[in-house]
């Protein structure tokens, strides 16, 4: 049915998708695996007409889509769920359904939309009241409506975007038997995850993208759990490197029994304690959205927990906020630079200044002293070799890599006792990757402790003392640096490992 | 602030002139002797020129307070309601102790006035605070509360009997603002000029600016940074409050000498014009603020001088303000600009 051909697409100099080749048959669901920025999405929104392709052909039901507008794809049968629904809350179920679809003709007709809704609703068992306010809704039913706005505009095939992300497991478990009931009718669907359980469970056959391109590709049928976990995880990630042992130090950062729940009910984490020693780098990594955001804004004062505490060198800070925290000598790197770390409008000198602007030397009585912020600035410009042309220059000018260096040097610049370092690589080139993994062994060798939350795995091994992996809001593993096993690790990490206890009950997989 | 910065308000103003030339050759006059019958008139002597400092006054004063608010993203539009409490307050406080001693009275008027027109700001913040109901919302309709309790307060208990017109008693000469002797300017533009270098050093100097500029630019970093979103948004509220108050307090000290039913004649509106127009800096608000209150005593001098209706003022003013919108969002749609 679909048919893409080496499509390639380059921002700047990223390649998002290197002549990626994508079949889907009719009456078949296919699983695109692969981590953040593997070009998932990218490759997604070139079939949608949402990004052209700088390379590559697309054939759709025997007929070319070149250089097509979102409104051509859905013309021509294919249905995109986004991961963040685009419905109209205060509408009905109908309305969002008629809403900019040219179909509908001149005039709204509610009941004929809403007879074709009932019908497709009971057809493929989605439980729709076409009346309904869409804001009522429970998640799992809004999702559905995106579905019902597919199939009734015609859609024949399907695309889902990591469609489980904020779904409970009941309402999981529903989406899968829609999909199948789906693809028994001759639709096909492609199915975004990066969740092992649900892709061997639901798709037909699984292609897994990495960096840009297709990593491996195979029928569910003919694959363990184990050797898709390995194509997952990715190439052969070399022994840990050798560093200086360190004698274990006191306990710097403990975490106690950490729980949060998010503004829909949803338990985020549930229940985490670990500690980390000084000396010693402890890694967190796992899938994004299994609770780091949320064990990183606990532990930094962003967010209060609904229970646990939190203690920096045996002193309780759970009821602290940031200022606190930072006081009792804790340091953050927040996982989004863009907003959270930094502000891009404002100077070099001003974001160093960031979270001690209140504190002398920048504060001088009842003013900043703006020329201890230029001094400190060139200071720190000239010590972690920050590319700029002065302490006045706008953060936002500067590189990803450089505007880390500018977080960095702000929060391991007053040698503090525990830094929460957040994916704090992510979009980084290998220079300054290597650049922030020397810094954080650096803090290391000086008696720091150190948080380090990552999805990447093999950054994860190259500084981690002990690692342990989040999955659905818990620490799951928790292993020395001498006894990490990396396909076990890869199994934690999508979930599927065998004595996790409730990975069965959360997918609703048997294991076979 | 890059030439760039400083260039688009310049340019929105000489394009508003321009377009306003067209609408008065359109009319069948002379848009040059227009303008300069309208720079005469703002211009051309001692006498017009402090009528235009006086006019300029509330604006700078309220301007240099939204331009704080704004810069924090507080969307602070209530300075019609905070300059009528201002003055409401400012009144009553001279009325009530006559026989205060000639210095303290204005004084003591004042800071009424700009307590007043904080703790009217103040409820707005909390509303938004508490209630998350969006500040627009609230600072607008505010407004209308604000000028019908002034209404209330004339047509009762401060209230001249037998007057015919809903406004207060003269108060008393005590409480006037002082005059440059011979001439209408009174010293509320001195007020309004160390409201700017305050403002200015507030905003770049001071640590409460460093709060407002890093909330303005991300709710995130700012909860990074341990800044209090509440405590900011209370803050510069109250601040802009009271400058928009103390506006109120000296338009009745030192142009009215009483409270007058509507006597803020949309000078909150027009705050948000200037502080706009002065880029959200405290400084440029000064110029702002002059260019509008020039712009309205030239007006009726250009309406005599060659008929051309001094509404056209308005239409200056309102264009310049479309003008600069659409800049700014000609720069927000560029990422690099």
């Amino acid at each position: 049915m679909l048919r893409m051909r080496g499509i390639s697409k380059s921002y700047g100099s990223v390649h998002a998708n290197r002549s990626i080749d994508l079949d889907v048959a009719a009456g078949r669901i296919v699983g695109l695996l692969g981590e953040n920025g593997s070009g998932k999405t990218t490759l997604m929104n070139v079939l949608f007409g949402m990004v052209a392709p700088d390379e590559g052909t697309i054939v759709f039901k025997d007929r070319p889509l070149i250089g097509h507008a979102p409104r051509e794809a859905i013309a021509a049968g294919i249905g995109m769920i986004h991961q963040h629904f685009m419905l109209v809350p205060a509408m009905t179920v109908t309305e969002n359904v008629m809403l900019g679809w040219d179909a509908t003709g001149r005039w709204l007709r509610h009941t004929e939309v809403a007879a074709r809704i009932r019908s497709a609703s009971s057809a493929y068992g989605l439980g729709l009241d076409p009346g309904a306010r869409v804001e009522a809704l429970p998640l799992g039913a809004q999702q559905r409506v995106e579905i019902v706005k597919a199939i009734v505009r015609g859609a024949e095939l399907l695309v889902l975007d990591e469609p489980t992300s904020s779904l409970s497991p009941p309402e999981i478990a529903g989406l899968l038997d829609v999909l199948r009931r789906l693809r028994d009718e001759g639709r096909s669907v492609i199915f975004i995850s990066h969740k092992l359980g649900e892709v061997l469970e639901v798709c037909d056959e699984v292609v897994v993208l990495r960096d840009g391109e297709v990593a491996g590709r195979a029928e569910v049928a003919g694959i363990s759990r184990r050797e898709l976990a390995h194509i997952m995880v990715g190439r052969d990630v070399g022994a840990p490197i050798e560093r200086r042992a360190l004698a274990p130090g006191h306990e710097r950062l403990v975490v106690a029994d950490l729980r949060a729940v998010d503004a829909a009910g949803i338990e985020r984490l549930r229940g985490v304690s670990f500690s980390v020693r000084s000396g010693e780098v402890l890694a967190l990594v796992g899938v994004d959205g299994n609770g780091q955001a949320e064990l990183a804004s606990l532990i930094s004062g962003m967010d209060r927990p609904a229970r646990g505490a939190v203690f920096v060198d045996g002193a309780d800070v759970t009821a602290g906020g940031v200022a606190a925290r930072r006081a009792a000598g804790l340091a953050h790197v927040p996982a989004d630079r863009a907003t959270t770390g930094l502000v891009a409008d404002m100077t070099i000198a001003e974001n160093l200044a960031l979270r001690a602007f209140d504190d002398p030397p920048m504060r001088h009585g009842p003013w900043l002293d703006l020329g201890a912020m230029a001094d400190l600035a060139r200071e720190r410009i000239a010590e972690f070799a920050i590319r700029a042309s002065g302490p006045e220059t706008a953060a936002r000018t500067l590189s990803g890599g450089n505007q880390q260096k500018i977080v960095l040097a702000r929060e391991l610049g007053s040698r503090p006792a525990v830094l929460v370092a957040e994916q704090p690589t992510r979009g980084l080139d290998p220079g300054a990757t290597r650049f922030v993994v020397d810094q954080v062994l650096a803090l290391r060798e000086a008696g720091g402790a150190i948080l380090y939350i990552s999805t990447e795995l093999e950054e994860a091994l190259l500084v981690a003392d002990r690692i342990g992996v989040l999955y659905g809001g818990r620490l799951v593993g928790l292993v020395r640096r001498e006894d990490i096993d990396l396909s076990r690790l890869g199994l934690m990490m999508a979930g599927a490992l065998e004595d996790l206890p409730d990975s069965a009950a959360l997918y609703g997989v048997r294991e076979s | 602030m890059t030439a760039r910065a400083v260039g688009w308000p310049l340019l929105a103003v000489a394009l508003a002139l321009a377009l306003t030339a067209l609408l008065i050759l359109a009319a069948g006059k002379n848009p040059l002797l227009a303008y300069a019958a309208l720079a005469r008139g703002a211009l051309g002597s001692w006498d017009r020129f402090g009528i235009g400092l006086n006019k300029a006054t509330p604006y700078v004063l309220t301007g240099v307070g939204v331009a704080l608010c704004f810069r924090a993203k507080v969307i602070n539009i209530g300075g019609e309601g905070q300059i009528a409490l201002g003055g409401l307050a400012a009144t009553w406080m001279a009325l009530a102790f006559p026989q205060a001693p000639p210095v303290a009275l204005p004084l003591l008027a004042l800071a009424a006035g700009a307590a007043a027109g904080a703790g009217w700001a103040a409820l707005a913040a909390i509303v938004r605070l508490r209630r998350h109901v969006h500040e627009v919302l609230v600072t607008l309709l505010m407004n209308f509360v604000g000028v019908l309790i002034v209404s209330e307060a004339l047509q009762g208990s401060l209230g001249e009997p037998g007057a015919g017109f809903p406004q207060s008693p003269l108060i008393p000469t005590a409480a006037w603002l002082p005059r440059l002797p011979g001439s209408d300017l009174h010293v509320g533009i001195l007020v309004a000029v160390v409201a700017v270098v305050a403002g200015h050093a507030l905003l770049w100097h001071a640590p409460f600016g460093f709060r407002l500029r890093v909330l303005g630019a991300s709710v995130p970093a700012a909860t990074y940074a341990g800044i209090s979103q509440p405590r900011t948004v209370l803050g510069v509220m109250s601040l802009a409050g009271a400058l928009a108050g103390l506006a109120g307090g000296v338009e009745v000290l030192g142009v009215h000498y009483r409270l007058i039913e509507g006597f803020s004649t949309g000078f909150g509106f027009n705050a948000v014009a200037i502080a706009l127009l002065g880029a959200l800096n405290p400084i440029a608000v000064l110029p702002a603020g002059l260019f509008f209150g020039f712009l309205e005593t030239g007006a009726l001098a250009m309406q005599r001088a060659i008929g051309v209706p001094s509404s056209l003022v308005s239409v200056i003013q309102g264009l310049t303000m479309v003008l600069i919108l659409a800049a700014m969002g000609l720069a927000a749609r560029r990422p690099s600009a």
